[in-house]
């Protein structure tokens, strides 16, 4: 078979010439109808441009199913749009979450689209964050149509709502790039006139240019120290004010003291300018403070799409007939209609109907769970097959998720203290420092000589100017916070980077992170002579294309070619049973095959009269999993996992991977209570995890990993997230954070080191400012230098 | 030398445009989304179809 790709996905077409268009004067080969209808109505609306500029190949995409597609409607209720919009005038706003955008060809791909249509007055789409802001007129043109419009193209869109706090990230990045600019521009003019003073004082310079410079200095430098510097002012003020002395106190005073000097000086006509170093100073911390909060608003931006987690919208069963509302407004006693691949939106009990559903959003597992009448639903799971009527027993916002989702923010505010080993260094320091300086002024007013009192406190001020001290940690941070990131490692909060060091248990998730969180086929047991596995599991393949069930997807790698079934027949939580050959089979669970349970297997065969197979699953481990546990126990940490899994295998994978502790059957609190234990006995816990169910938990322990394919709530949740389907990663971040150590632990040595020696030598009067100067550059060069190694390695 | 009394001030005068253009920047969120960006200089020409992929761009005209 030959192995065209398809002109859409670039995936092999194994369907032959069955889907084929002729675009652009040339047939192209399609691997599905999906794929196809989408070429299509690029080509049709001269869209054309997409293919020849997209980086990445499109996604494959999926036809959404035509009740999904009736479903849409749901949103163009009044009260729902009211919940999820908001009013410009005339007009609406809306945000929306778009998925399957895999490079920028597809944000212009959407614009172009959407603006194409009349009624819609702005479209937006933004790349990076995969989101959509468009102004629509709701009147005239509803909202379930653009969502249709975007499916036209192949993507899936759905209302979001950016939570208020995402809000003032936004704003805040704002202004963090407009104070980098104002501080960056602004050094530059001032370091160009300073390296005209410098020469003047070499080669003579007159009085009358050497005071202009000064004063186009000072007047360039004011927007630095007022408006580029405001934060560490605050800063500051708030620590002093709290009686917490921490980094920016000496920062901030150093900064002012040095300006006003230089002021003095330039108004006065005496003594030294030092208008570069506060420039400079407050550029290269800005720098640092800029990279670390950009960090954090992008993996925000990326994660907190906690819409997708609470459902929106129900079905609600009225008199009149089924009607949709919003999935907030549903009370207790209300009846709901859900159908295949919706989510719960309120706790209840089946009052009709059966299916299977997935709870693995609060329970972190996988495996459906088969409900029936009577049976207790939660919030936030997934119906698979069937259609269930539910009543409502608890509204949505003290759901079972709910109650998660605040727990987690209970958690949040007992997450464990990190010691800021740089700003408590800072406290003892500037007490010391203020002291001395004090007394260096004293001394040299009463005893010593009044007129060089100011100058030596000067230059005591300048020559230990805690820059170098101030500038160990954020710039060693910022240069591992890069490198990791270029890894695949996003770290969202660079306190934890500080903590890595200090861990010594690390406790892991099972589903999900210690495994892949799916089924695979392990294990094929013939029940009759069977001549060849691989055709046989090619005829599970083809039966289970049919089912929805998670079950079915295990069977995917095993489909090789298409046969020919007839009367296909589906039944929900069962099988599926087809004709083939003449022969009748049933592909599902033992009940349905009429066979005797064979332990441990999932999934049977019968053909005709005649039991074929059983065939075990199971969720197998992440391959990379062995060789991270080994690594990470020779380094001498402690493993432990924690899973929401009441079955057998969680003991085997303990077994397997030999962990130091296991504890099975977790519910999210009992996961926060196992944590909270080993802390209270002084360890130093790292968590990975994947699931809402592990959130609260993240909060509990020192520094918390979300996996790549994790839910974006514990993304949001966590400290550390992993860009890369590797959980090897762990092994690196560990790594880069005893790197990062040992730099900033050089970087502090060398610049405690440095004012131990020059602050007697200023007291006494011996450093003039100019060699103050020098002394503080050079301390500063060489520790931002020892922290630009961590980015080589 | 005196020429730098009215250079200097020039040269201020030319930072403070940079500073409004990059704030004027900053506040139209040219900076949100950069990777697009990068892009829209491509897409833009595409009045003039290339000659791999003629477009269909007479039936139905891009608006901008």
């Amino acid at each position: 078979m030959t192995a065209v790709p398809c002109f859409h996905c670039h995936e092999p077409v194994l369907t032959g010439s069955r889907f084929t268009a002729v675009l652009a004067e040339q047939t192209q080969h399609f691997c599905c109808a999906g794929c196809q209808a989408v070429a299509e109505t690029i080509f049709e609306n001269g869209l054309s441009d997409y293919y020849q500029f997209r980086t990445e190949s499109a996604l494959k995409v999926s036809a959404m199913p035509e009740h999904l597609l009736a479903e849409l409607a749901s949103y163009d209720h009044p009260d729902v749009l009211a919940d999820i919009s908001r009013q410009h005038e005339q007009l609406t706003d809306i945000e929306l979450s778009i998925s399957g955008m895999s490079c920028a060809a597809c944000a212009w791909l959407i614009e172009k689209k959407l603006k194409q249509q009349p009624h819609i007055s702005s479209a937006n789409i933004n790349a990076s964050t995969q989101r959509a802001l468009i102004r629509f007129d709701s009147q005239t043109l509803p909202l379930s149509h653009i969502l249709k419009l975007i499916n036209t193209l192949g993507y899936q869109a759905s209302p979001f709502v950016a939570d208020n706090e995402e809000h003032v990230f936004k704003q805040e990045l704002n202004r963090y790039l407009k104070r980098l600019a104002v501080s960056g521009i602004l050094t530059m003019q001032v370091m160009m006139l300073a390296f005209a003073l410098y020469f003047g004082e070499y080669t003579g310079i007159d009085a009358s240019h050497e005071g202009y410079l000064r004063w186009i200095s000072m007047l360039l430098t004011i927007p630095v120290v007022i408006y580029a510097a405001k934060p560490f002012v605050i800063s500051a003020w708030r620590s002093t004010k709290a009686r917490q002395m921490n980094m920016d106190v000496p920062v901030t005073l150093a900064l002012y003291y040095t300006f006003f000097a230089s002021s003095y000086a330039t108004v006065f006509q005496t003594g030294e300018v030092y208008f570069e170093s506060v420039c400079m100073f407050t550029f290269l911390l800005q720098l640092g403070k800029f990279f670390e909060f950009r960090a954090r608003a992008q993996a925000r931006e990326a994660t907190s799409n906690l819409l997708k987690i609470m459902p929106v919208t129900a079905t609600l069963m009225t008199e009149q007939g089924p009607q949709s509302t919003s999935a907030r407004r549903l009370q207790a006693g209300d009846l709901i209609l859900v159908k295949a691949g919706e989510t719960l939106a309120a706790d209840g009990v089946v009052h009709e109907g059966s299916s299977s559903v997935d709870e693995s959003m609060l329970t972190g597992e996988y495996r459906p769970i088969t409900k029936t009448l009577g049976d207790t639903v939660l919030a936030g799971s997934v119906n698979h097959d069937g259609l269930l009527t539910i009543n409502v027993t608890t509204p949505l916002a003290h759901s079972r998720l709910g109650q998660i989702i605040q727990l987690q923010q209970q958690t949040l505010s007992q997450k464990p203290k990190l010691v800021e080993k740089t700003d408590k260094l800072a406290k003892y320091f500037v007490e010391r420092l203020l002291v001395i300086a004090v007394v260096t002024f004293a001394l040299w007013y009463f005893w010593w000589n009044p007129d060089r009192a100011f100058w030596v406190t000067l230059s005591v001020l300048v020559a230990t100017c805690p820059c170098a001290l101030s500038l160990a940690t954020p710039t060693a941070i910022t240069c591992a916070l890069a490198r990791l990131n270029r890894r695949g490692i996003l770290i969202k909060n660079a306190q934890a980077l500080e903590t890595l060091p200090d861990i010594s248990h690390i406790i892991f998730d099972k589903t999900g992170t210690l495994t892949e969180g799916k089924f695979s086929v392990s294990r094929v047991i013939p029940l009759h002579e069977i001549q060849d596995d691989a055709a046989m599991l090619n005829l599970i393949a083809n039966l289970e294309r049919y089912s929805e069930h998670p079950i079915a997807r295990a069977f995917l790698p095993y489909f090789t070619h298409a046969l020919a079934l007839e009367n296909i027949q589906v039944k929900i939580g069962a099988g599926i049973s087809a004709d083939w050959q003449g022969q009748h089979i049933r592909v599902g669970s033992a009940a349905f095959c009429e066979i005797t349970p064979v332990s441990e297997a999932m999934v049977y065969l019968r053909m005709g009269e005649q039991p074929m197979a059983a065939i075990q699953l199971e969720d197998k481990l992440r391959p990379e999993v062995p060789l991270l546990i080994k690594t990470l126990q020779q380094q001498g940490y402690q493993l432990g996992m924690l899973t929401g899994d009441h079955s057998s295998q969680a003991e085997y994978v303990s077994n397997q991977l030999r962990l130091n502790f296991m504890v099975k059957g977790c519910s999210p609190e009992q996961k926060v209570a196992e944590i909270q234990s080993v802390i209270a006995k002084g360890a130093k816990v790292l968590m990975l995890g994947d699931g809402i169910n592990d959130s609260p938990g993240f909060n509990a322990s020192h520094v918390s990993v979300a996996v790549h394919s994790g839910t974006d709530l514990s993304k949001n949740q966590a400290d550390v997230v992993l860009l890369q389907p590797d959980i090897g990663l762990v092994a690196q971040l560990l790594q880069g954070g005893n790197t990062t150590a040992r730099v900033i632990k050089q970087n502090l040595g060398w610049s405690v080191g440095y004012n131990l020696i020059i602050i007697p030598l200023a007291v006494a009067g011996f450093v003039s400012p100019y060699i103050a100067v020098i002394g503080m550059s050079f301390s500063s060069l060489l520790v931002v230098s020892n922290s630009l190694r961590l980015l080589k390695k | 030398m005196s020429i730098i009394y009215v250079l200097i001030p020039i040269a201020i005068l030319f930072v403070a445009i940079g500073l409004c253009i990059f704030f004027w920047a900053v506040r139209t969120k040219q900076f949100d989304d950069l990777e697009k960006e990068g892009f829209s200089i491509l897409f833009d020409e595409d009045n003039k179809p290339s000659a791999k992929q003629p477009t269909k761009e007479s039936t139905k005209p891009n608006d901008h």
